[in-house]
C-alpha cells in the first residue's frame, strides 16, 4: 500500500501532497526533495531508499510523481499504479506539465481522494471516476493536440493501430503493435475478431486441404506475445485462440501484441561518415523507402545529430527541408510525402569547432520518424462479428472500418 | 518552507474567509478556500485558519466540502478540540440520501487523526457496512481498518471482524478486496487474515471481476492457503492459468509467485510455470516505461538464479539501446553476462563491446567488468578484446581492463601469459587509485612475465613521491615492489631501497608505515624467511566454483519474488565487494604469517587464506574428520597447528526447525560484547562477509529495528556452533551455544566473527582489513 503521493517540479517545489498513512510524515515530502531531485548525480534507481522509506518515482517532462511506502510492497504494481495516475490525469487535463498541474490543482486532489483510499488503489478507471469527480479539466491545448483532436473527430477510425517500435534494424527489430477500437453499439453484444495470427490460421489449416494452408501460411505472421483488455475472454483465447468480448463503450485498447519476425522495414537508412581533418565533417545518408509504390509514407523526419562542437553546417538534400538546429545538435530533414520504392539523399558538411578535449564524440544514432499506411508487422484484422441477440440488429446492419498505421517508435541507426 | 511574511498571508487569508461578502460569493469563497489548501502543500502552517475552515464546510458545495475535509484532515491532530465541532457536519452527512456525500463524508470522518473519535465513529461506521450503495461501502470496509490503526492497543471488536469475513461475499468487487486489506490490518498481531478453504475457493471464482490490482493482492492474500490435496491444486492452479499471461506484468508476476509457492513439491509444474512466464517477463522489460522494464529486469535476474538459461535465446532482448538510463544498462548488462552460451558469444561480445566506449565512464567501467567475467569461460576471445580496449588510450577503459586483467589472472591461471605481454605493451598507466592497485598487483606478483615491470614500478614510485596517493595505493606499491625483489633483486633492490625508506622516515600515514618497517625488519631476517612468507598462491582457479553461475532452488528467493525486495538487492553487489577485497589484498603475505605472530586474534580473511592454502578444494563436507576423534588429535598438536585444525564450515545446512530444537535444548555457553554495531550496515553485508568465512546466517530482523536479532550457525569438525547476536542502541550481545562442546573451535569461532565485525566496520574506513589487529 502507498502511504502518500508526491507532484513535484523540475526545482523540487511541492506541487501536490497528499498523505494517505500516519506512518509518512512531513519530513518525508524534504526527503525526497534533498536526496532525489537535488542530487547531484544522476538518478541511480527509480526506487530510492531514505530512512526506512520507500520512494518510487516517475518522471513526466519534468514533473516527478513519487509514491511513498514503509512496507515491503509489490514494486511492479506501485509503477504500473503511477502510470495509470498518469494516465487519468492526462485524460482529464491533457499534458502532465507544471502549468496544467497548477491549474488543476483541486482536480487532481479530488482524484487523489477517489483513486486510493488509506492507500488502497480504489477506483482508476478513468470512465468510472466521472460519477464522483465534480470538476473539469483546464486543458492548455498546443497547436499540435488541437490538429490531433480535430483529426480524430473528422477521421472516422474504427480500427487502428500505431506506435510501432524498431530498435537496432540491422540486430534486432520489433513491433509492438496495438488494435485500438472504437465502438458505439447498443446493448450488450458480444464480438468476435479474428486476425491473421499464425497459431489460429494453423489450426484453421488442419481441417482445410492442404492447398489452403500452403497459401494462407504466407498471409500469417507470428506474434511473440500478445495482451488484451479486460473485456477479453481468456480461457476462451487459451483453448481455441478466438477473441471474444463485450466491448466496452466508446475509444479503448483491445490487444497489445509485440512481433520479432518477418516484419517490413518501410525505410532503409544508409549513413556514411567521413572525417576530415580535426575540424570538418562530411556526413552522407540515404533513405530508401520500401514498399508498394502505391502507397505514400507521411511526416518523415529523419534527425542526424552532430557533434557538440560544430560551429556551422551547408546542408544540400534533392527533397523536402532540411535544416541545422544548434539548440538539439542535430540536423533535422523533414520530408512531407514519399512513395515505395523511392530513394532520396542528404548530404552535409560540418564544420567543427578546434578543442583540447580528449573525449570521443559518443556518436549517438541517427533516429527516423514516420507514419506508413500499412502494418509493417503483417498484421491483418480478418474480420470483426457482432452478434446481439437481444437487440434487433445484425452483424450486417453495423458500420466497420478498419484504418492501419505504422508510426515509428524508436527507429535509429548507428553511424 | 517558511515563507517570509507567512504570518501576514495567514492574517490575510483569515479576513477574507470571515468576509461575510466572500461566503456569499461561492465561487470567490471557494477560491480561498483552495488558496489555503495551496499553502497547505507548500508546507505553510495555516493551521490557525481552523476554525474559518470549519465554517466553511457546512456548505452543499461538494468540491468545497472535499477542499475542506482535505485541509482537517491535515490538521486535525493538531487542534483536536476544533474539530470536534467539525465532527456534527460529518454525522449529519453520512446519513445524506446522496451515497456520494455519505462515502465522503464517512471516509474523511474516519480520516480525521484524533485519539477520541472512536465512539463517534463506531455508529456511522456499522451503518456504512450495511449500506445500499457499495461505494459507502467501500468507504467504510476501510474505515475499520483506520479505526483500529488510531488506538492499536484496544481490544478488536469481535463483531466488526465477524461483519467484515461476511462482507467478503458482498457482491461489489471492490468491497471484497477491502475486507481483505481490513481484516489485514486489524489482525495484524493474530497473524493477519484467515484464508480458509471456503475463502480461498470464493476469492478465486471472483478473480475474474477484480480490477488488476485488487488481482494481485488477492494473490498474495491467497500465498497463505495450502490446497489440502494434489486434485485440488492442481484445480486452483488451472483456473489461475490465465492470469499467467496477464497484461499487467504485477499480476502476472504474482500470479508465478503463487505457481512457484504452491507447486513447490513439483518440480516439472514449477518449470512449467517459469517456462509460460518468460513471455510476460519479457514484455515487461520491453514496455516503453522504463521504471517497469526496471521492475522487469530485477525479477528476470531472480528467476536466473535458478533457471540460468530460461532466457538464453532472447539474448537480443538485453541489448541495451542508447537513451535508455543507466540503471536499465547496468541490470542488462549482469543478465547478458549470465546468458553467454557458445551460441551467442559472438554476438554478446561484440554489443558489450560497443558498449565500454560509452560515454559515461561508469557504464564503460561495467561493460569492461562484464567481459572480464565472460573471460572466465571464454578466455582467448574476451583477451582479444580487452587488449584491443587498451589502445584506446582512455584514463577510464585503461584503469578498467587493467582490473578486469587482474581478476581474470586469478581465476584462470591459463591466461596469465597473454596477460603479462599486454601489460607488458601497455604505455598508458591508470590514473585512479583502483586501477593502479590491480597493475601494482600484477606487476609484483608476475615480474617474472613482465620484462619490464621493474623499470614500471620505477617509474610509478617516482611518481608516487612526487605525489601522494592514497595509502592503499602505497600499500600495494610496497607488497609489489617487495615482490619483485624476490624475484628480480638486481633490477629492483634501487627502488625498493628508495621506497622503503621514504615510507618509514617521510609518511603520515600509520598503516603504511607499519607495513613498511614489517617489510624491512622482515628483510632483515634473511630472503628465505622473507620470501616462506610472502610466496602465497598466485591464483586460485577454485574460487570460480565460489562465484561462477549456481542454479539456487527457487525456494530461496520465491519468498520474495515480486516484492520490493528484488529491485533494492543489494546481495550481489555486496557479494562482488567482498570478492574484489579477497582478491586486491595481497593476501599471500599473512597466510604465511600466521604462525610467526601471536596467536590471539586471526583476520578471517587470513584463517579463509589459509584454509584455501592447506587445502586445494573448498568442498568442505569432504574433509570433515570423522567424528568423535577429533578431540583427541587436537590435544596431540602443538600450538602452531591449532589455526591448521580449526576450520569452519557452513554444510551440511540446518533447516530452521532443527536449529530451533538445538537452540532451545542447549545451554548458553558463553555471552560476550562486541563493540562493534552490526545494525548500522544492511544486514546482507553482513550476511555475505560471515558468508565468505563460513559461517551462516539463519534468520535476522530487518534493518534498522531495534533491537535487532541475527541467529547464526556453523560447524566446525564435529561440533555445531549456534550464535544469537542481540544489538540494542549501542551494545551487541554474542550469545553461543554449541554442541558437543569444544573450547578450542569455540575459542576460533569467536575470534573469526569477531575479525568478521571489525572488517565490517573498518571496510569503508581504512582500506586495509588485516592490518587493523
Amino acid at each position: 500500500m502507498i502511504g502518500g503521493l508526491f507532484i513535484y517540479n523540475h526545482k523540487g517545489e511541492v506541487l501536490i501532497s497528499r498523505v494517505y498513512r500516519d506512518d509518512i510524515g512531513r519530513n518525508a515530502v524534504d526527503a525526497f526533495r534533498v536526496n532525489v531531485i537535488h542530487a547531484r548525480q544522476q538518478v541511480r534507481s527509480p526506487v530510492t531508499n531514505i530512512a526506512r522509506t520507500s520512494f518510487f518515482h516517475v518522471k513526466r517532462s519534468n514533473i516527478w510523481l513519487a509514491a511513498v511506502t514503509k512496507q515491503n510492497v509489490n514494486a511492479a504494481m506501485v509503477f504500473e499504479f503511477l502510470y495509470k495516475m498518469c494516465d487519468v490525469m492526462t485524460a482529464y487535463f491533457g499534458k502532465i506539465s507544471e502549468e496544467n498541474i497548477k491549474n488543476n490543482f483541486v482536480l487532481i486532489y479530488e482524484l487523489l481522494d477517489e483513486i486510493l483510499d488509506f492507500g488502497y488503489p480504489q477506483n482508476s478507471e478513468t470512465g468510472a471516476l466521472k460519477t464522483f469527480i465534480t470538476q473539469q479539466g483546464i486543458k492548455s491545448q498546443s497547436k499540435e493536440e488541437q490538429s490531433q483532436i480535430t483529426s480524430q473527430v473528422t477521421g472516422q477510425i474504427g480500427w487502428r493501430r500505431e506506435g510501432i517500435k524498431y530498435r537496432r534494424q540491422v540486430l534486432s527489430a520489433h513491433v509492438s503493435g496495438r488494435v485500438v477500437m472504437k465502438s458505439y453499439l447498443s446493448g450488450m453484444p458480444e464480438c468476435k475478431f479474428g486476425m491473421n495470427d499464425k497459431i489460429v490460421i494453423d489450426k484453421q489449416g488442419k481441417g482445410g486441404t492442404t492447398d489452403d494452408t500452403g497459401k494462407s501460411g504466407k498471409q500469417s505472421i507470428a506474434i511473440d506475445d500478445c495482451t488484451f483488455h479486460q473485456c477479453v475472454r481468456l480461457s476462451k483465447f487459451d483453448s481455441e485462440r478466438s477473441i471474444s468480448f463485450i466491448p466496452p463503450d466508446g475509444e479503448y485498447e483491445l490487444m497489445r501484441y509485440r512481433t520479432t519476425k518477418d516484419i517490413i522495414l518501410p525505410f532503409r537508412v544508409i549513413p556514411l561518415v567521413r572525417e576530415v581533418g580535426r575540424t570538418k565533417l562530411e556526413v552522407k545518408v540515404v533513405i530508401k523507402s520500401n514498399f508498394k509504390p502505391s502507397l505514400l509514407a507521411q511526416k518523415i523526419e529523419v534527425r542526424i545529430p552532430t557533434p557538440l562542437n560544430t560551429s556551422g553546417v551547408q546542408v544540400i538534400c534533392m527533397k523536402g527541408k532540411a535544416k541545422y538546429k544548434a539548440s538539439e545538435n542535430a540536423i533535422v530533414w523533414k520530408i512531407k510525402r514519399m512513395a515505395g520504392m523511392k530513394e532520396s539523399q542528404i548530404s552535409a558538411e560540418i564544420e567543427l569547432l578546434p578543442t583540447n578535449d580528449k573525449k570521443k564524440w559518443a556518436r549517438p544514432p541517427i533516429s527516423m520518424n514516420f507514419e506508413v499506411p500499412f502494418a509493417p508487422s503483417g498484421l491483418k484484422v480478418r474480420y470483426l462479428k457482432v452478434f446481439e441477440p437481444k437487440l434487433n440488429y445484425s452483424d450486417h446492419d453495423v458500420i466497420k472500418w478498419v484504418r492501419y498505421i505504422g508510426r515509428s517508435g524508436i527507429y535509429e541507426t548507428r553511424c | 518552507m517558511p515563507y517570509f511574511g507567512s504570518e501576514e498571508t495567514v492574517k490575510e487569508l483569515k479576513r477574507a474567509l470571515s468576509n461575510p461578502n466572500v461566503q456569499a460569493d461561492r465561487l470567490r469563497y471557494r477560491d480561498y478556500i483552495s488558496k489555503v489548501i495551496r499553502y497547505m502543500t507548500q508546507g505553510l502552517d495555516v493551521s490557525a485558519l481552523f476554525m474559518e475552515m470549519v465554517k466553511a464546510s457546512a456548505t452543499v458545495d461538494i468540491v468545497q466540502k472535499k477542499l475542506v475535509y482535505l485541509y482537517m484532515c491535515t490538521y486535525a491532530s493538531v487542534k483536536p478540540e476544533l474539530a470536534l465541532l467539525a465532527i456534527n457536519t460529518l454525522r449529519k452527512d453520512c446519513a445524506d440520501p446522496n451515497p456520494m456525500v455519505r462515502g465522503l463524508a464517512l471516509r474523511n470522518m474516519c480520516n480525521l487523526r484524533m485519539p477520541g473519535l472512536t465512539e463517534y465513529l463506531e455508529q456511522p461506521l456499522v451503518a456504512g457496512l450495511r449500506d445500499k450503495a457499495s461505494y459507502v461501502r467501500r468507504v467504510a470496509v476501510l474505515g475499520c481498518a483506520k479505526m483500529h490503526s488510531l488506538q492499536p492497543s484496544t481490544e478488536i471488536d469481535s463483531s466488526i471482524v465477524n461483519e467484515l469475513y461476511a462482507l467478503l461475499r458482498d457482491p461489489d468487487p471492490v468491497v471484497v478486496v477491502n475486507c481483505l486489506r481490513a481484516l489485514e490490518e486489524i489482525l495484524k498481531d493474530e497473524g493477519g487474515v484467515v484464508i480458509n478453504k471456503p475463502i480461498a475457493h470464493h476469492l478465486l471464482n471472483r478473480m475474474k471481476d477484480l480490477d488488476s490490482w485488487s488481482q494481485s493482492e488477492v494473490l498474495t492474500f491467497l500465498l497463505r492457503y495450502i490446497p489440502r490435496s494434489d486434485e485440488e491444486l492442481f484445480d486452483v492452479l488451472s483456473l489461475l492459468d490465465a492470469f499467467l499471461q496477464s497484461p499487467h506484468a504485477h499480476v502476472a508476476m504474482a500470479t508465478l509467485c503463487l505457481f512457484l509457492h504452491y507447486a513447490s513439491s513439483h518440480t516439472a509444474v514449477q518449470n512449467d510455470a517459469l517456462q509460460r512466464s518468460t513471455a510476460p517477463l519479457l514484455a515487461s522489460c520491453g514496455t516503453t516505461s522504463r521504471e517497469l522494464r526496471f521492475a522487469g529486469l530485477c525479477h528476470i535476474r531472480q528467476v536466473m538464479r535458478s533457471q540460468p538459461s530460461l532466457f538464453a535465446s532472447h539474448y537480443k532482448r538485453f541489448f541495451c539501446s542508447y537513451s535508455e538510463p543507466g540503471y536499465i544498462k547496468l541490470h542488462k548488462m549482469e543478465i547478458l553476462v549470465e546468458l553467454v552460451n557458445d551460441e551467442n558469444v559472438a554476438l554478446v561480445l561484440e554489443e558489450l563491446r560497443s558498449y565500454c566506449t560509452d560515454v559515461s565512464p561508469e557504464l564503460a567501467q561495467a561493460a569492461i567488468t562484464a567481459i572480464g567475467r565472460i573471460a572466465r569461460t571464454y578466455t582467448e576471445k574476451c583477451l582479444e578484446i580487452l587488449t584491443g580496449l587498451l589502445s584506446l588510450k582512455q584514463d577510464h577503459i585503461t584503469s578498467a581492463v587493467i582490473q578486469a586483467f587482474k581478476d581474470l589472472v586469478w581465476f584462470c591461471p591459463q591466461s596469465t601469459a597473454s596477460v603479462c605481454n599486454a601489460i607488458e605493451s601497455c604505455t598508458d598507466r591508470p590514473q585512479d587509485s583502483e586501477g593502479k592497485r590491480a597493475l601494482l598487483w600484477l606487476l609484483g606478483e608476475h615480474s617474472e612475465g613482465i620484462s619490464s615491470a621493474p623499470y614500471v614500478l620505477e617509474e610509478l614510485c617516482a611518481d608516487e613521491l612526487k605525489t601522494e596517493w592514497s595509502p592503499g595505493v602505497k600499500l600495494e606499491l610496497l607488497t609489489a615492489a617487495v615482490k619483485m625483489f624476490l624475484s628480480r633483486p638486481a633490477e629492483t633492490q634501487d627502488t625498493l631501497g628508495r621506497l622503503l625508506h621514504h615510507c618509514i622516515e617521510e609518511e603520515s600515514d600509520m598503516c603504511v608505515r607499519d607495513r613498511a618497517l614489517f617489510y624491512y625488519r622482515l628483510l632483515q631476517r634473511g630472503i628465505q624467511e622473507t620470501k616462506r612468507v610472502l610466496s602465497g598462491p598466485k591464483s586460485d582457479p577454485s574460487l570460480s566454483m565460489l562465484t561462477g553461475r549456481q542454479e539456487e532452488p527457487v525456494i530461496r528467493w520465491v519468498s520474495d519474488f515480486n516484492t520490493l525486495a528484488p529491485l533494492m538487492n543489494k546481495h550481489d553487489s555486496m557479494l562482488k565487494e567482498s570478492e574484489r577485497l579477497l582478491a586486491t589484498q595481497p593476501m599471500g603475505v599473512f597466510s604465511a604469517l600466521a604462525p610467526l605472530m601471536d596467536n590471539g586474534t586471526s583476520s578471517p580473511l587470513q584463517t579463509e587464506r589459509q584454509r584455501r592454502a592447506s587445502e586445494p578444494v573448498v568442498t568442505t563436507t569432504e574433509n570433515e574428520p570423522p567424528p568423535g576423534d577429533t578431540d583427541t588429535t587436537l590435544s596431540s598438536h602443538g600450538k602452531e597447528d591449532e589455526e591448521e585444525a580449526f576450520c569452519l564450515s557452513a554444510s551440511p545446512p540446518l533447516s530452521h526447525e532443527e536449529f530451533e530444537k538445538l537452540w532451545v535444548e542447549l545451554q548458553t555457553l558463553h555471552t560476550q560484547n562486541l563493540l562493534a554495531p552490526c545494525a548500522q550496515t544492511a544486514p546482507e553485508t553482513l550476511q555475505a562477509i560471515l558468508q565468505m568465512v563460513h559461517i551462516q546466517t539463519l534468520a535476522f530482523t530487518p534493518a534498522h529495528t531495534l533491537p535487532w536479532r541475527a541467529f547464526l550457525y556453523t560447524r566446525s569438525a564435529a561440533t555445531i556452533i549456534l550464535t544469537e547476536i542481540l544489538q540494542e542502541e549501542d551494545t551487541v550481545q554474542v550469545s553461543v551455544k554449541q554442541y558437543p562442546e569444544n573450547k578450542l573451535a569455540l575459542r576460533g569461532f569467536l575470534s573469526t566473527l569477531q575479525s568478521a565485525f571489525q572488517t565490517l566496520n573498518a571496510e569503508n574506513t581504512c582500506e586495509n582489513v588485516a592490518l587493523s589487529f
